[in-house]
Order: structure tokens, then sequence, then C-alpha cells
């Protein structure tokens, strides 16, 4: 169990980070790893071959086919500790002051979920420069802190593991003590919660949230260097642990700098002990339990802890973009699925094939729509249910031999049962913390599920095919000759399938948000309290979401399995369900619009098609990609689906006579 | 002695480039209090907001201790100066205990306990309470509270007695009296007890849609009720029968 | 219990954490009559409304038209006729006045929500155009609360509990921001209510009022109940004097 103690210092130190950034705020710093890993990997070279690298890539111009540039300083052949140690915290105070400037700033006002997926994306940003400007080799790093062999309690540890156990509880005292009882940390508390307030009280809130910011990477990039002597450092590793982490903060609710450190330091112990237990014990599962485990138990305690409602004073941080119903005539959607249906049997294949991925994507975003946008609930386990789905669909109908009509219908139900339990931890908790317990259950699945030779006639490949849907006797697969155009893959037949498919859920959905049972889903969105004192139960409207949500996640899943003919666990991970977010919100999280808009963002979707016929970036296509995201962010912080909606009103505008200027109040 | 604290000369101001109140011309000093009343939707809270920085000044000069305003990026700026603003949603944050709302409000970050009770007693019985579980009018005396601990050269408080039972409305002007007196700090407030506020401010201007229709010494509007019931009923109240 | 009694509590007691909120209040309100809720602040009141509406658990016993509602949800219990606003308003921002009433004046069956689901264009419904009505609100009924006045904003929030067919109308200080003339318009809308035979359990500070409209008026301090009476008797009331009223009770 000792020997968990380093793993577990490291989840502790980036579990603090994340509950420093949240509390002064309000934002999930998924990127902390990315920053520590950087940072790791600026002292790693300054080390080992004296060089600075210059941020941000290799070469800036070889997307272009440029002349090299140089691109590192060199300080002789290698750098001592402390001058290293210095410059990499330098390096990660600037990546914060960064941050806080180019990002977060400009996204101040900006819906808390817009500032998450921003990190999200600054994550995939500093991943990807990791990635190309040092390679996925992995690298030893001499240790900094003294190794000398301690024994304690049975098993002989080095001795970097206290020393860094306790440079973790110094720091998560001195964090609790500067955010309990000094002026700064109050007011940083206080700045979270309201921003106008602690201007009137003479702070200046923009220079509070920098110096957080600059904080929590310092922080981070401390973390990094320290670490990656004990396990190596690759480019993922730090990245990934942030799942632990979140597990960590979330048992702290976001709020304990204590707990969190406690629980990381927990994780670390449990998880070598059960890797012990499973060494001696034959019958305990498998290395999947490892990581799932603690994480469920965690998401257990915090529905124990939550309550039905908010209790009184709850800090409210839940705007999101404005839910429109849509303005579209019946007569004018027909039209628009006509043209598609066009698009789909006219256009080259590889257009075929985005149009497909993009509807499909579609779905998925609709499922957002439907918890996220109307309801309020992030969720982050949406693409594991869509993997319910995919897998369910190839049982139903290749293993069983069900009709394929039946076996769609039996995987959707199967999604929505999953979905319902799911959204158990929503009817007592909320928020950051949901959003994350979320993302517990979507682990799970991952690795109770999906990941398990066996279940689900998976073969040992982690693959299983799927069959071509039939209906009637008629085969629409991605390979069923069409009778018109040409015989690439994919042919048309499955393209308006799908078409037809997302034209029903987009209807679905459409009939959601101008129904009653759509505006009571905004009433509990805009205030549960008050929903239920207007005779709204809020449990029963949160499940009916959920519900609706999985229904649609499940048959986008179901779908993408036939597309694809085999199906493989991989593309349904826990990333999977944060990239969606992140394209969800993008497109515009609570529009049927938005969601369409978000489907052509896909990867292979649509616009990517577009983008390649037309530029490549090779290896720099994740690098754009999450500069491009974090550009769009920070034009359009509601997502391209409002600034669309601006950009047609201030159009109106131009045509019509002026209108008098709406009146709009402070919220309170 | 009588400095002037808070001036405003001509002023238009609104939110998104439309005013809400047209021609203003106020001005506090030093060891004042003001009383500015109007009817629902006459302008108060922009007025106050304009000194803060919220809202806009499209005509005309605000001047704060003889500075001009800063800009909305250093609105804090104000702040730093000793304007003390109690916002219409009482500016108190929810997550902190009250005792640390009320230490944001002091310099050095100690709060005097004895004379945070000393204006509101029950405060004392709070302090370990978060502010967001506190009734809407202990609440109210939080925000109050924390004002008068700043030590304020500008007070500013948006509709002061909302909330408050009657005991402690009529208790409350005269504190505020008592710190005009004492420090010398210039005091404005809204109110809509009219009359509470007549009785101990020194001057009054009343607003109405956004027009300033009387500006003068309380005493004159205390005396006159006809005048102060017309500017509600009257030219004021239409707020809600407008179309 | 009499007929006319249409909510009663038995001793009512709410405890936070070491904290009594509220202690063995037992209270009524009669039907056809305006019930005013007074005490200083932090004396309970909010809580009492809170606790009867279910947001706080309380121990003792609530009875709703003679029947136990003790143990009933929130949302249940606003089907069976308690509706109730908020101190600080709570509207749904993000949907229209109309949307805003309907949340609370339509139930939501599995067949009427398919119905409605598939059913293009819905009717008017009824009771939120009343309510509309009654307040003066058609003009802005399109309008999202947060486009309105704070005056407007308040009346919305008395609306919405309006539209959900209140057989009792528990009102937490919808005066307080409002001006003389609206408030006198408010007294006015209150008591054209009572007179269309509703009950309603009104909590103010505006002494002149609460004073003007109530038929009994019940007095709670630190959550105990100290007096119950007309407003005379209440205006009278030596113990309310000290511990709430101050001067204004004879000036109101
Ligand atoms: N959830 C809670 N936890 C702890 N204390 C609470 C909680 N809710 C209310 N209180 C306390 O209970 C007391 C009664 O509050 P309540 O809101 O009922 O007062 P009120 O009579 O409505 O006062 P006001 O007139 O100021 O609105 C207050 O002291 C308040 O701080
Ligand atoms: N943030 C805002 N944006 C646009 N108009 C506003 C805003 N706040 C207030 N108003 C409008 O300005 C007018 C005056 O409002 P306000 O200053 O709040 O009045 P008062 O405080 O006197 O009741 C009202 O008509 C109101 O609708
Ligand atoms: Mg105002
Ligand atoms: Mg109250």
């Amino acid at each position: 169990m000792i020997l968990g103690i380093g793993a577990g210092a490291i989840i502790a130190a980036l579990g603090i980070g994340l509950v420093l950034t949240y509390r002064s705020s309000g934002v999930i710093n998924f990127a902390v790893g990315a920053v520590a890993t950087y940072s790791a990997y600026v002292y790693s070279s300054l080390r080992t071959a004296g060089t600075y690298p210059i941020p941000p890539l290799p070469n800036p111009l070889a997307i272009a086919g440029g002349p090299s540039l140089p691109t590192s300083v060199r300080f002789g052949s290698s750098v001592a500790e402390t001058p290293a140690i210095a410059m990499a915290l330098a390096t990660a105070a600037l990546i914060g002051l960064l941050l806080h400037l180019l990002v977060f700033r400009p996204l101040r006002y900006a819906p808390v979920l817009g500032k998450i997926v921003a990190a999200i994306g600054v994550m995939i940003v500093l991943q990807s420069v990791v990635l190309l400007r040092f390679g996925a080799q992995a690298r030893q790093v001499e240790a900094i802190l003294p190794t000398t062999p301690v024994r304690a309690f049975g098993a002989t540890v080095p001795a970097d593991r206290f020393v860094l156990l306790g440079l973790v509880s110094v720091t998560t005292a001195v964090l609790w003590l500067v955010f309990k009882y000094t002026r700064f940390g109050i007011a940083t508390r206080a700045a979270a919660e309201n921003e106008r307030s602690v201007t009137l009280l003479g702070f200046s809130a923009d220079w509070q949230a920098g110096t957080n910011w600059v904080l929590a990477c310092t922080l981070a990039g401390l973390v990094g260097i320290l670490v990656v002597p004990i396990t190596g450092l690759t480019p993922n590793l730090l990245t990934l642990l942030v799942i632990p982490a979140l597990g960590a903060a979330l048992l702290g609710g976001f709020s304990s700098f204590v707990i969190a450190a406690g629980a990381g330091v927990g994780f670390g112990m449990v998880e070598s002990l059960l890797l012990i237990m499973q060494q001696r014990l034959a019958w305990m599962p498998k290395l999947d339990l490892v990581d799932a485990l603690p994480f469920i138990v965690i998401a257990l305690a915090m529905i124990m802890r939550g309550r039905a409602l908010p209790s009184r004073g709850a800090v409210q941080t839940r705007n999101l973009p404005d839910a429109y119903a849509s303005g579209m005539s019946f007569r004018a959607f027909i039209v628009l699925v006509l043209c598609v249906v066009a698009a789909a049997i006219f256009l080259p294949f590889d257009f075929r094939n985005g149009v497909t991925v993009s509807l499909i994507g579609a779905i998925l975003c609709l499922s957002l729509v439907v918890v996220t946008g109307f309801v309020g609930q992030i969720s982050l386990a949406q693409m594991a249910l869509a993997g319910i789905a995919a897998f369910g669909i190839g049982s139903f109908v290749q293993n069983a031999g069900l009709p394929f009509a039946l076996g769609f219908v039996l995987a959707v139900v199967a999604a929505v049962g999953f979905g319902l339990v799911v959204a158990l931890p929503s009817l007592r908790t909320r928020g950051a913390n949901l959003a994350i317990i979320t993302l517990a259950s979507a682990v799970a699945i991952q690795y109770l599920l999906f990941e398990r030779t066996g279940w689900f006639g998976v073969s040992a490949l982690g693959r299983k095919s799927v069959p071509p849907p039939e209906i009637l006797g008629l085969y629409f697969g991605p390979s069923t000759r069409f009778p018109i155009g040409d015989s690439k893959i994919p042919q048309p037949g499955f393209g308006i399938f799908v078409v037809l498919v997302t034209a029903a859920c987009c209807l679905v959905v459409t009939a959601l948000r101008r129904s009653h049972l759509g505006e009571r889903m905004l009433a509990v969105r805009a205030n549960e309290h008050a929903a239920a004192a207007a005779g709204v139960n809020v449990r029963v409207i949160k499940l009916t979401a959920f519900g609706i949500a999985a229904g649609l996640a499940g048959a986008a899943g179901a779908l993408r399995a036939v597309q694809l003919g085999t199906y493989s666990p991989g593309s349904f991970d826990v990333l999977a369900s944060v990239s969606l977010l992140v394209v969800a919100y993008l497109g515009g999280i609570s529009t049927v619009s938005g969601a369409l808009v978000a489907g052509s963002l896909f990867t292979q979707g649509f616009w990517t098609v577009v983008t390649d016929r037309f530029t490549n970036f090779g290896t720099y296509q994740t690098y754009v990609l999450g500069l491009a995201l974090l550009v769009t962010l920070v034009t359009v912080p509601e997502g391209l689906d409002a600034y669309h909606r601006e950009v047609g009103r201030a159009l109106k505008r131009r045509w019509r006579r002026p209108e008098p200027p709406a009146v709009v109040h402070e919220k309170p | 002695m009588s400095q002037r604290i808070l001036d405003f000369q001509d002023v238009d101001a609104g939110y998104g480039g439309v005013a809400v109140v047209r021609n203003l011309t106020l001005f506090v000093d030093a060891g004042e209090v003001v009383a500015l009343i109007g009817p629902n939707g006459a302008g108060k809270t922009t007025t106050l907001m304009t000194v803060s920085g919220f809202a806009e000044v499209l005509r005309g000069t605000v001047r704060v201790l003889g500075r001009p305003l800063p800009k909305l990026r250093r609105a804090h700026l104000i702040g730093r100066w000793g304007v003390h603003h109690v916002p219409e949603q009482r500016g108190i944050f929810y997550g902190l205990t009250v005792e640390e709302n009320l230490r944001l409000a002091t310099r050095h970050g100690r709060v005097d306990l004895d004379r945070a009770a000393s204006y509101f007693p029950v405060l004392e019985s709070l302090m370990s309470r978060r502010a967001g579980l506190l009734s809407g009018g202990e609440q109210q005396m939080l925000a109050l509270g924390r004002a008068l601990l700043s030590e304020p050269r500008l007070l500013m408080v948006d509709e002061m007695s909302l909330g408050l039972a009657p005991i402690i409305c009529e208790e409350l002007l005269p504190i505020v009296r008592r710190m005009a007196d004492e420090t010398g700090a210039g005091v404005l407030i809204v109110e809509q007890h009219a009359d509470l506020a007549l009785e101990q401010a020194d001057r009054a201007y009343l607003l109405s849609h956004g027009d300033l229709v009387f500006d003068g010494p309380a005493s004159t509007l205390r005396d006159d009720r006809g005048f102060l019931d017309a500017t509600y009923l009257g030219l004021g109240g239409g707020e809600e029968s407008a179309p | 219990m009499t007929e006319s009694v249409v909510l009663e509590t038995r001793e009512l007691t709410v405890q936070f954490g070491g904290l009594l909120a509220l202690c063995d209040v037992s209270i009524d309100c009669h039907r056809g009559q305006l019930t005013g809720l007074i005490g200083p602040n932090g004396a309970g009141k909010t809580t009492l409304i809170d606790a009867v509406t279910g947001f706080v658990r309380a121990t003792g016993q609530v009875f709703l038209e003679g029947e136990e509602i003790s143990a009933l949800p929130p949302h249940r219990r606003a089907h069976r006729g308690l509706t109730r606003t908020w101190q600080s308003m709570e509207l749904f921002d993000d949907i229209s006045v109309r949307a805003n009433l309907e949340v609370a004046s339509r139930r939501l069956t599995f067949a009427g929500g398919l119905r409605d689901f598939f059913g293009g264009r819905r009717v008017v419904d009824e009771r939120a155009r009343w309510a509309l009505e009654v307040l003066d609100l058609m003009d802005v009924a399109e309008r999202k609360p947060r486009e309105l006045s704070q005056g407007q904003r308040k009346l919305v929030g008395v609306a919405r509990a309006l539209a959900g067919g209140p057989n009792l109308l528990l009102l937490d200080e919808p005066a307080a921001g409002l001006d003389q003339t609206a408030t006198v318009r408010l007294a006015s809308q209150l008591r054209g209510l009572i007179d269309l035979g509703h009950t309603i359990l009104l909590v103010d500070h505006d002494m002149s009022l609460v004073l003007r409209v109530c038929e009994r008026i019940h007095v709670i301090e630190f959550g105990r109940l100290i007096a119950s009476g007309t407003p005379e008797e209440i205006r009278a009331d030596s113990v309310v004097i000290r511990a709430y009223l101050g001067s204004s009770g004879s000036r109101a």
C-alpha cells in the first residue's frame, strides 16, 4: 500500500490544482496535466540537451513548407538543476499568464460551460504541441528529489515518494490557509461568485483572475518537474492522470483542498493495494476494475451527500446560451431534407461520407442539446451510451439473428436503460460535480463493459462486426450497391437512411422544445426551486431528458456501428465523450440548428472533408484544430449558432426599419 | 470644509447607448446625506451605477472626489478611492461566511467585530453562517454593515430599507446620519420610504422617468406632500401601465 | 378543525443544525381571507413558507383543506393547490412570461404530453391568461422576464403563483422594492383576489400594506408565535410594537 504513495501524491497534486482553478474561476481545468507535461519536457530538454524550446512549434512555417528556422535556444550542453527548474517554472507561469490574457479574460462573461470547453481546447493544443515538439518516445529524467530507499511499514520505498507527499501536504495547507484567511483568498472566492460585486469593493477581478491562473499553472509545472523522474516522461501520462485527479477533486466537492489531497493520496494507495490483491487472489477481476472502482466509489459518496434540491442560497452558475425554439416551417424543413438527400446521392464519395458522419454527429449533439441545452445538466457520458447501442445492435442482429429494425430498436432501448442509470446521480447532484460523476459513469461503462472480451460478443481483438440495415427486404448498407451514382463506398442508400433518421430526430427535439414538456425542462434549467414550487416534478423532468438524450445517442451509436460495419470500443471511450461536449458546445448547445452546425464539425465530417480538399495540415492536424477551437470560442463565446442568429438579426435590422432596443436587466 | 464628493454636470447616462437618465445635475458634499427618490424605473439605480462605472456616461461629466471616472476596465479604482456602493442586489457573496463578507470591506482584512455589532447587533450571532443562508433582511443588514465598516468617503445605498423590518428601518437613517456627521463622508441614498428618508436627509433629488423634477432641501419636499404624491401618481407610476 | 380552515400548521418546528428556526408554530388561514404574517428579520417567516411548501424538512404537521400533506414533496403540494412566490423572485429567465405562467398552470400528464408533442399549435391556457389579466401583465406576456422592470418582475412572480390554481397563495414580500403607487395598486389587486374567493397568506414588511389589507395577522419572533389577531389588535400590542413595529404602527 505504501507503494502507492508516489502515485497518490501525484494525483493529489493535480487534484488540488483542479480545485484551485475551480474555486478561483469556476472552470474545470482539464489542461492542468498538459501544463505539467509541457513544463516537464522543458525541464528535461534543458537538463539533457541544454536547449530551451521556443514555443510553440518545431517550425511554424513547416505547414507551408517554408524555410526552417532556429527553434530553440542553446545554453551549452546541459543546464544545471536549479536554473533549469527556474526556467521551467517560469515557462509554466508564462503559460498561465497567456491563458489568462488570450483565452480566459476574453471569455470572462461567457457561460461557464464555454470556459470549461476552452480548458479542454487548451489541453488539446498543449498536448499536440508536446507531441510535435518532443515526439512520442518516453524519456527518462534524472531524479531531483533524494531517492535513498527508506523502509516503512514493511516495504522499501525511495525517499522521494515521502518528500513528494510532504510537499503536497505543505502546498495543500498553504492553499487552505490562503483561501480561508487572507484577503486575497477570500476575494478570489468572491470574484468567482460575482465579479461585479468584488469590483464595487475595489478589487480588480482581472488582476485577481490573472494571478490565480499564473499560480495554478506554476503549481502544475512544479508537479510535472518533480514527478517525471518517478514516472518517466511520456506525452500522455500526466494528461491521463487528470481523470483520477478529477475524482479526487470531486470528493472534495471541488471546494476542499484538504479532502481533494487526501482523496488523491488514498486513490494511489487503493490502486496499489488492488494491484497486490490481484496478484494474490486469482479470482479478482483484471486491471480494468482497478481504474474504475475508486471513481465509482467516489461517485456514490457524492450522491449520498447530495440533495434533491439545491440548498437555500446555493450559488448558481448555470447560465447557458439561450434555447431558441426553431422558427422553421415544416415545409421549409422538408425542402431542407430533400436537399440533403440529394447531396447524399450526388456528391462525390468522400463528401457523401462527410455528410453521413456529420449527420450522425448531429444526432449525438442533439442528445446533448436535450440534457445540457434544455435541462442544464452537463453529461460526459453520451458517447458511452452511444457505444452501448453500437455494441447492442451487433449482438442483437448479428449474434442473435433478430431482424434489423427490431435490433435497432432494442439497441436504442438498451441505451435508454443505461441512460436512466447514468441519470440517477443528477437527481441529487448538479453542476461540476454532476459533470464529473457522469464522466465516472462513462469510465465505468468503458472498463466494465466495453473492454471485456466475451461481453457483447466482442472478439478477442476487441472488434465486433455489424450487419447492414435491412428493412422490408431492402438493404441500406454503406456497401449495398445503389442504382444511382458511382460505385464507391459509401453508397448513397445508407446516406439516405441516415438523413431520414436524423430528420426524425430533429423533428422530435424541435417538437420537444416547443412542447409544454420542453418549457418545463427550461424551467428546471433556470431554477430548480421555483420549478418545484410551480408543480414541476424535477426528478421526472431530469430522467425524461436523460432518457430522450440516451435514445438519441443510442440511435447515433447504432448508425455509426452500421456505417463502419465493424466496431471497437476505442471510439466510445471517455475522451470521445469529452470531445463530443466540445463540438456540441462549439456548434450551439441549446438549439437544434446548433446541433446541425456542430455535426458538420466532427472529425471526418463535412467540414473536415471540405478543408481537406484545399489544405493539408498533416501532422499538425490536431494542433490546428485545437487552435481553431480556441479562436472560435474566443470570438463566439456562446457557440456558432448564437453567432449566426446575431448576424441574422443584424442583417434584418439593416433591411427593416430599426426596432427600439430591448430593455435588458442585469440578472440578480 | 464642504468638499464636493460627487458631482454630476448635465449628465445623460444609460445602457447600450440609450439614455435612461437625462440632463442630471447632482452633487453631494462632504458630511451631507442626500436622498434620491422617485418611482420604479425612474433611473435611480442607473444613477448610482454610473458612479461605479457600470452604466455609461453618454453626455456631460461625472466627477468623484474631484477626479473623472476611470475606464470600465479600471472600474475597481472607484472602490479604492473610498466609494462604497451597496447595489440593489446587495452585492454580498453567498458562498462566503458573514465574517468573510465583512472582511472584504476592511483595509487590512481585520474585522472590527464590535463596531459591526454596534450597528446591527444580530450580525454578531451570525458571523460564521454562510451568507447565502441568511434571511433577506439579514442579508441587507450584512450589506449595510459592511458598507459602514469600510469607512467610505462616499456611501451610496440603493433601496436602503429593502426587506427590513420597520423597527430597523427607523434606526437605519440615524446611523447613516451619524456616520456622515462623524466622518465627514458624503452619503447618497435611494429609498422607497420617502418619508423616512426626507426626515434625515439634508437635500433631496426627485427623479421621474429619467428626468429631475425636484432638487433642493429635503424639508421643502417633506412639507409639500402633495407635490411628492403627484409625482409618484401622475408623472411616475406610468411605468406599469405603459405599453 | 372547521370547514373554513384552508391551511393549518400544528407545532411546526424547523431546525438548521443547532439553530431553532421555527419552534412549535401553529397557525391557520381561513377561506376567503387575507392572513398576514409578520415578524422581525430572521424570525422565520420565509422558513415557515418553506416548511409549508415542503422546501425544508420540518417536524409537526401541515394540513391543507383538512388533509395532512406533511410528507409530500414540493411539487405534489403545488398540485394540491399550495403555491408561493419567492422573496428574490426566482423567475424562469429563459422563457416568456406566458410560458412562466403555463409551467405552473398546466399539469404534465403522459397522454397530454404526447398530444402536445405531436400536435402542432397549442391552445392558450385559460388560467394563465386569466392570471395575466388580473395582474395587468397582458402587454408583456411574450417578453422574457429579464427584459422587464423590477416592479413588473415582482408581479410576474405573483401571477405565476396565481396561475397554479391555488387553494392558498403564499406571498413572500411581494411589495419589497415597489414604489408607493405600485404598492397601492398591489393592495387593490390582492383585495380583488380575495373578493373572488381566494385565500392568501401575505408576508411583508410594508405595514401600510399589511395593516390595511389583512383580516388577521400572525406575528412571529425568533421562530415562535408571539401574537395573533386583527390589525387593530396587533397595532396596539405592546409586545409587537417593541419587537417589530417601532413607531411605524401608529403612522401606517
Ligand atoms: N438552510 C439554513 N441553514 C441555516 N440557517 C438558516 C437556513 N435557512 C434559514 N436560516 C436561518 O433561519 C432564520 C430564519 O430565516 P427566514 O428566512 O425564515 O427569516 P424571515 O423571517 O423570512 O426574515 P426576513 O424578514 O429578513 O426575510 C435566519 O436567521 C436564517 O439565517
Ligand atoms: N441593464 C440595463 N439595460 C438596459 N436598460 C436598463 C438596465 N437597467 C435598467 N434599465 C432601464 O432603465 C430604466 C431605469 O431603471 P432603474 O435605474 O433601475 O430605475 P430605478 O432604480 O429608479 O427603479 C428602466 O426603464 C429600466 O428598464
Ligand atoms: Mg432601482
Ligand atoms: Mg424572508
